[in-house]
């Protein structure tokens, strides 16, 4: 069977700085693939073309043997900041995948009404982004990308902004959520934890110009609850990572502190 | 500090407790302290002008004291005088308000729908929002007449920049966050508008409608010294002339009022239409 995602010799060059160099890679269908690695490795940018809000310079992304040129309904977007309307509802946020996509109707509504009782925000319809805490607009953010039912989930960083707790939360929710659909996942963090907890693959990228480094499968059994972060397995994992992006990411600090 | 899974699975972690919804405004919090100190406020004020006219100033053709205008006011309101200079000014401030408004947002949206329409349009918004009216009111009087549209006009060029200068403003700072999540889902241009840009310009397009009262207000008196047969501007005037001054606060009060009412009104209407401001 055709890969879900294949990506050829995707580069891209902003200006004078080349962003990504060369990434070519494969993901099943059903896979969670987590991308890692130091600021200015180009991973958010890689993330962004796959969803067709940016342009590569050269090289192809292929879903489901489609070239990927713009942004569409078979790819559901979770971004870093909650990114939800301020003057909608929950629901309504939720929702305005559909929306855009034609109109709504009753079982639209009825399924975008499920999807958020499984994000466990079932009672807060109703409720304004303003008066939810940062955990729970992540959910309605995920929600809003869980229901347009695309092929494949692109998450930017989306629990970087959570603090320690309910991050790790969040990263279990997650996976009760991605066992439940088997969605195919595409998932960018700068936690290397988050990333070996989450993943069946890690793709380490590297810096200037960003490329991939080396892809790490986690064959960690599922599923996984948060006792397994002190396994040796997993400690030995992370660890791995760490290694080989360590001098990138001082290297990165220096740069950004400079 | 980590958490286990045990305590994940029993205790119910502290981001999914639901915030309580955010309260409807309450009368008894609008009632104290906030409302008494406005109260107040106007109350010591009046005291303090009412001793003044007694006892510093005392002269009649100086300052008028409260009382006096009270009784002015009651006075032009029994025979009527009053109601027809504030329906004459009201439909001159009614319809140059609303032309201008409608007008002001049209063009607001012209200069936000790209950078060629903002470039042709931008210089004769701020030339004309930088000319003083005033200096215009008596050639349209001489273009128009003395009748209703000459103020109408006067009460345009007081209002519509505001507006159109804040309805651009409010549809260019989009947030650009919001217009990319849209674009994620496939948004055409037209989609973005509507379900982003458009919304997320409504607060200052209102607050643009808002200042756009008083500097209405305040087009119709001016519109009403240089030429009219009634209104509060031309009670102000007759009033001054006759050095009545009673008559002439009683003017200014009421058209102090109409402003006060109007802008409060609008202030509901903004907890109304863009509840997501007021945090």
């Amino acid at each position: 069977m055709a890969s879900k995602l294949a990506i050829a010799r995707l580069s891209k060059s902003f200006g004078d700085l080349e962003a990504l160099r060369g990434i070519s890679l494969t993901v099943e269908r059903g896979e969670f693939i987590s991308v890692v690695g130091p600021s200015g490795c180009g991973k958010t940018t890689f993330l962004r073309i796959v969803a067709g809000l940016e342009h590569a310079s050269s090289g192809e992304v292929l879903l489901d043997g489609r070239v990927v040129r713009r942004p569409g309904t078979d790819r559901g977007f979770v971004f870093q900041n909650d990114s939800l309307l301020p003057w909608r509802t929950v629901l309504a946020n939720a929702i305005i995948g559909r929306e855009v996509a034609g109109s709504i109707g009753a079982a639209d509504r009825k399924r975008t009404m499920e999807l958020l009782k499984l994000v466990g925000l079932e009672g807060f319809e109703h409720y304004h982004p303003r008066q939810l805490s940062g955990g729970m607009r992540q959910r309605v953010n995920l929600a809003r990308a869980l229901a347009i039912d695309p092929e494949i989930l692109l998450m930017d960083e989306p629990f970087a902004a959570l603090d320690a707790q309910t991050r790790e939360i969040m990263q279990t929710e997650l996976l009760r959520i991605w066992e439940r659909g088997k969605k195919t996942v595409l998932f960018v963090t700068h936690h290397i934890d988050e990333a070996v907890f989450l993943s069946d693959r890690v793709l380490v990228f590297a810096r200037r110009p960003g490329r991939l480094q080396a892809e790490v499968k986690i064959p960690l059994p599922r599923p996984r609850t948060l006792d397994i972060k002190r396994t040796p397995e997993f400690v030995a994992l992370v660890d791995r990572i760490w290694r080989m992006i360590e001098d990138d990411v001082r290297a990165a600090a220096l740069y950004e502190n400079a | 500090m980590s958490v286990t899974s045990e305590s994940a699975k029993t205790v119910s972690p502290p981001e999914s407790r639901p915030a309580e919804p955010v309260a409807a405004p309450q009368l008894g919090g609008m009632l104290r302290p906030r409302f008494f100190a406005a109260i107040l406020s106007v109350a010591g004020g009046l005291v303090l002008w009412e001793l003044i006219s007694w006892f510093v100033v005392n002269n009649a053709l100086f300052l008028a004291a409260p009382s006096q205008i009270a009784v002015a006011t009651y006075h032009l309101a029994v025979t009527g005088e009053l109601w027809k200079h504030i329906k004459i000014s009201a439909e001159e401030f009614a319809l140059g308000y609303a032309i201008a408004s409608v007008l002001g947002i049209a063009i607001g949206f012209a200069m936000a729908s790209g950078d060629t329409m903002k470039k042709a349009l931008q210089p004769w918004v701020s030339g004309l929002n930088a000319t003083p009216t005033i200096a215009l009111a008596p050639l349209f009087i001489l273009w128009l007449g003395i009748g209703i549209w000459s103020k109408v006009l006067v009460v345009i060029f007081f209002v519509l920049f505001g507006v159109a200068i804040n309805t651009e403003a409010g549809l260019r700072t989009t947030s650009e966050r919001l217009i990319e999540m849209l674009r994620s889902f496939g948004a055409t241009p037209r989609q973005i508008f509507f379900k982003v840009s458009l919304p997320s310009a409504v607060p200052s397009i209102l607050a643009g409608l808002k200042l756009g009262i008083g500097r209405g207000l305040v087009g119709v008196v001016i519109a009403e010294f240089f030429g009219s047969r009634a209104g509060l501007g031309r009670l102000i005037s007759q009033s001054a002339d006759a050095f009545n001054m009673p008559e002439l606060f009683a003017g200014v009060v009421v058209l102090a009022i109409a402003g006060i009412v109007m802008t409060a009104g609008f202030g509901w209407l903004e907890k109304r239409l863009v509840p997501w401001t007021k945090d």
